[in-house]
């Protein structure tokens, strides 16, 4: 029978478990706690001083329960719909070229697509906000060209949607990207010559076989999109105010955190259903399949 | 039937040509304007430097350049170390539903908007009576940089096997030296790659920092966000135009990195593999 | 140190046993590896001999039972404190160092100064054909020229025991069969015991010293290339190694009875009683199908297909409507198609008594 000081699968289990626990740690501390801590003051209240006080309230969720908070909640989910719709009708096109077409520059074509995200959401909304400005270029180029005497581009839900589009397309893109980039497109071929067109070769053909990637793009799309703030700020108005906006406005000029907490609450709770019914319904779709 | 078929590509080809003059028409506007020589934002009457030389004596906005990047510095480096052990651990840990559990709980900051993740962090540290300051916005933005540490680290050691490691202790390493001169240098372009990208976010990042930033000084993402909101001035565009430059430094240095050590497959090449979705 | 003379084993396992999660993986293996053998572990996927092979490079920590490496006991000594070095079957070269660097590694880590060390790398990638290749990295060499690098890596330290899993296994056929002879001739100049574990029967017979087949966590049989072949002692061991045509009887009077009409002498076997039921394995190249001799047992057939391989034709011979036999035939005395046999001709075919193999 072997003897030995300590057996050596304990010794590793430590090595590996000292490893996990300080960063384990730090995102208990940090991050998990503070979303508790959201939880707890959504049942809080505000003292007369104008404090956010803990306490055991549902009076914030009472109050979130009235038409004006259910419409902004129905005009997020749609806009971030709307964008997820928008990203996946650009994503496939986009995609699908570079994989197909893009030879040597594929790598290239990506990075130029990848490098703008990374840089600056905040700067490129200022852009846009510029840009579509009455009396930004795209409106003096259409007052010059005699095309238009000047559309307004702000201030409506298309400026935000489209801003959210720009914003998070990306996340679409690449998943499909990937998925089509190993797909064998020949297949898409063949697909064509069965389906005899392309509408119903994309729907027969290219969507089954990118579903993954597809499901994947439209959570990571509708998630932030869902709970923007900056790009409904910037490039809208207060008719197009989002979720994001009306917490933000609690936590900034309202001084109200508990009812903003509870607008967080909401939030989340929002997100995770949607992402619970929607992981249910791809689930037994491609089980189906 | 055969030209019937070629249609559909060239539909997709004008939809890709028309993405990307959406895509970096903003980013050209604010390149050309910022050397505009007048205030104007609508159209381009001459070539000037005006913009950058106010930049340069403007002492608030430089003030919140510097702390920009000492937060970024010092969120990368720490989430870097803290993401590179969270990838590892996960990687061997034992117990299948603590590596599940806890991989959830890493790549939750991912999946949530960042707007949940800004109140709850200004929640903790108004809970806690910690000053908003730039030490508080480091804490917050290294909690959210974690995250994309570790899902780099881990996407290049699931191509590294287990075995490397085993041949360095075969061949006379300790745990401890088998981490340090062999798994470390063969995760170092990721290790690269990762620090570039967390820069650059944290660099960029907006909504964090806002409801994080104590009064002064404030990161220059928020500071271009106050400038923003109350006027349109052109001296954006040249702020602006560095943003973008650096940030796309950054990034592409981040993407080509390991092709210019010849290590086979790059970043890029990780993004577009597929994430652990 | 132990005074270890060359009659120690290089290896000892005594009662090796690995449970894994609730299943006996590796089950009281007892084995001894003499000094400078090329031993094989062969045995189907999931056999337990990569296993082994993990517990005596000290990976894996055994359940129970003892493992000896040049007589000393290394059960509980951690890897890089024993004198065992491996190469993996994915080669696990360091991409972050070049090749010489990847060689030297080893001897680094015991702290060899760099004259001393520089020399012996050379030296070894002179032994594996490498030494234009020093300053490359790992991911610029194909995946031959990786294993020889993986091969001088271990071999450089001189360990009592090389271990390799698999090492083939990547290789395409015919780099694989070049790489065969050159394992087997590395072996013999550097002298140093090599324990190999593959699936292949074929590299195993080829290329070791001796063979253990291992299944389902113990050794059925052990011995050189020739005794597993030619006399299996299990029926695992008759199927594994080669093809065999297994049959199963009565034994009685000295004959297995396969059937009313068919009764195989055997002289040799013993340890059966009357009416026990026993297997019988011959191999289908021992079966001939003309110029049978009296010493053969003989028994007529109908040839109900063939299949030519070209250096070989494979028939299959119906000797009862319930026995139908393989027999595979060199085509030298039968060179032309009308020369040899088609389906429904009428044989005799025969083998000699020492050709048939009876197995309890």
């Amino acid at each position: 029978m072997a003897v030995s000081a300590q057996p050596r699968s304990a010794q590793r289990t430590s090595l590996w478990g000292w490893l996990l626990a300080v960063p384990s740690g730090w995102m208990a501390a940090f991050f998990v706690s503070s979303i508790v801590i959201v939880v707890l003051l959504s049942f809080g209240r505000t003292t007369n001083d104008g404090f956010p006080a803990f306490a055991t309230s549902t009076a914030n969720y009472r109050a979130l329960w009235n038409e004006v908070y259910l419409e902004l909640f129905v005009r997020s989910f749609l806009y971030a719909l709307a964008a997820v719709v928008i990203s996946v009708l650009i994503a496939y096109p986009v995609a699908y070229t570079i994989a197909r077409h893009g030879g040597r520059y594929k790598n290239a074509l990506v990075a130029a697509i990848v490098v703008p995200f990374f840089a600056s959401y905040l700067i490129r909304m200022y852009a846009w906000k510029a840009l579509l400005s009455d009396d930004g270029a795209v409106n003096s180029g259409l007052r010059s060209s005699g095309l238009s005497d000047g559309v307004t581009f702000l201030n409506t839900p298309w400026a935000v949607i489209g801003g959210l589009v720009y914003g998070y397309v990306v996340f679409m893109i690449l998943p499909i990207y990937a998925s089509l980039e190993r797909l064998d497109l020949s297949l898409i071929e063949a697909g064509k010559d069965l389906y005899h067109g392309p509408v119903r070769t994309f729907f027969s053909v290219t969507v089954p076989a990118t579903r993954p990637a597809l499901f994947g793009g439209v959570l990571l799309v509708f998630l932030p999109a869902f709970g923007d703030f900056v790009t409904a700020q910037l490039l809208g108005g207060a008719s197009t105010y989002m979720i994001g906006n009306l917490v933000q406005q609690q936590f900034m000029e309202g001084q109200n955190w508990p009812l903003g907490s509870a607008m967080t609450v909401a939030l989340m709770v929002a997100l995770a259903v949607l992402m619970v019914v929607y992981l249910r319904a791809t689930s037994t779709q491609a089980r189906e399949s | 039937m055969p030209r019937k078929l070629e249609r559909k590509p060239r539909i997709a080809v004008v939809v890709t040509a028309v993405f990307f003059v959406w895509l970096y028409l903003p980013i050209v506007a604010v390149v050309l304007f910022s050397f505009n020589d007048k205030k104007s934002l609508s159209s381009f009457s001459g070539f000037s430097l005006m913009w950058y030389d106010d930049l340069v004596h403007n002492g608030a906005l430089l003030d919140s350049l510097m702390a920009s990047v000492k937060i970024a510095t010092i969120a990368t480096l720490v989430s870097l170390v803290l993401g590179t052990m969270l990838a590892l651990g996960l990687d061997r840990v034992r117990s299948r539903k603590t590596q599940v559990t806890l991989g959830a709980v890493t790549l939750l900051p991912l999946v949530t908007p960042e707007i949940v993740t800004g109140v709850a962090a200004l929640l903790l540290f108004t809970g806690i009576g910690l000053k908003l300051s730039m030490t508080t916005v480091i804490l917050a933005e290294i909690t959210f940089s974690i995250a994309y540490v570790t899902v780099i680290v881990r996407g290049r050691l699931l191509g590294v096997a287990h075995e490397v490691e085993e041949a360095a202790r075969d061949l006379g390493c300790t745990h401890f030296q088998a981490l340090r001169l062999v798994l470390l240098p063969t995760l170092a372009p990721a290790l690269v790659g990762a620090g570039l990208l967390v820069f650059a976010l944290v660099f960029d990042d907006f909504v964090l920092a806002f409801f994080t930033t104590g009064v002064d000084p404030q990161p220059l993402p928020v500071r271009v966000y106050s400038s923003i909101r109350f006027g349109v001035s052109p001296a954006i565009n040249a702020i602006g135009t560095l943003m973008l430059l650096a940030s796309a430094l950054l990034i592409v240095t981040a993407l080509l990195l390991p092709r210019l050590f010849g290590r086979g497959s790059s970043s890029l090449d990780l993004i577009t593999t597929g994430e652990p979705l | 140190m132990s005074n270890t003379s060359s009659t120690t084993p290089s290896v000892s396992l005594r009662g090796l046993t690995k449970v894994f999660g609730g299943s006996t993986v590796v089950d009281g293996l007892d084995l001894d590896i003499a000094s400078g053998e090329f031993f094989a572990l062969l045995g189907p996927s999931g056999c337990g001999k990569t296993t082994t092979l993990r517990m005596i490079a000290g990976f894996s920590d055994p359940t129970s039972g003892t493992i000896l490496v040049g007589g000393e006991d290394v059960t509980s000594t951690p890897p890089h404190r024993r004198d065992v070095n491996t190469v993996f079957q994915s080669y696990a070269l360091f991409e972050h160092l070049d090749v010489r660097g990847n060689v030297g590694f080893g001897l680094r880590r015991k702290g060899i100064d760099k004259r001393t060390r520089d020399k012996r790398v050379s030296e070894m990638l002179d032994l594996v054909e490498l030494g234009d290749r020093g300053k490359e990295r790992p991911s610029r060499l194909s995946g031959g020229q990786r294993q020889r690098v993986a091969l001088a890596r271990a071999l450089i330290n001189e360990p009592k025991v090389l271990l390799l899993d698999e090492p083939l296994a990547a290789l395409d056929l015919k780099l694989r069969h070049a790489m065969q002879a050159e394992l087997k001739a590395i072996q013999r100049e550097v002298g140093i015991t090599f324990l190999f574990v593959t699936h292949d029967q074929d590299e195993a017979l080829s290329m070791s010293d001796r063979v253990a087949i291992m299944n389902q966590g113990v050794i059925e049989q052990c011995g050189t290339p020739e005794d597993v072949y030619e006399r299996p002692t299990s029926v695992f061991a008759a199927g594994f190694i080669g093809t065999s045509n297994l049959m199963s009887g009565t034994w009685s009077q000295g004959c297995v009875r396969l059937s009313p009409t068919v009764a195989v002498p055997a002289p040799g076997h013993q340890g059966s009683a009357e009416g026990d039921a026993v297997s019988v394995a011959v191999r289908p190249e021992k079966i001939w199908l003309s110029d049978l001799t009296s010493a053969m047992f003989r028994v007529p057939g109908t040839i109900v297909s063939t299949v030519y391989h070209g250096a070989t034709t494979q028939y299959l011979v119906s000797i009862t409507p319930d026995l139908t036999l393989t027999v595979l035939e060199q085509n030298l005395p039968r060179m032309r198609a009308e020369d040899r046999w088609n389906a429904g001709d009428r044989v005799e075919i025969g083998w000699l008594p020492e050709h048939t193999v009876v197995l309890t």
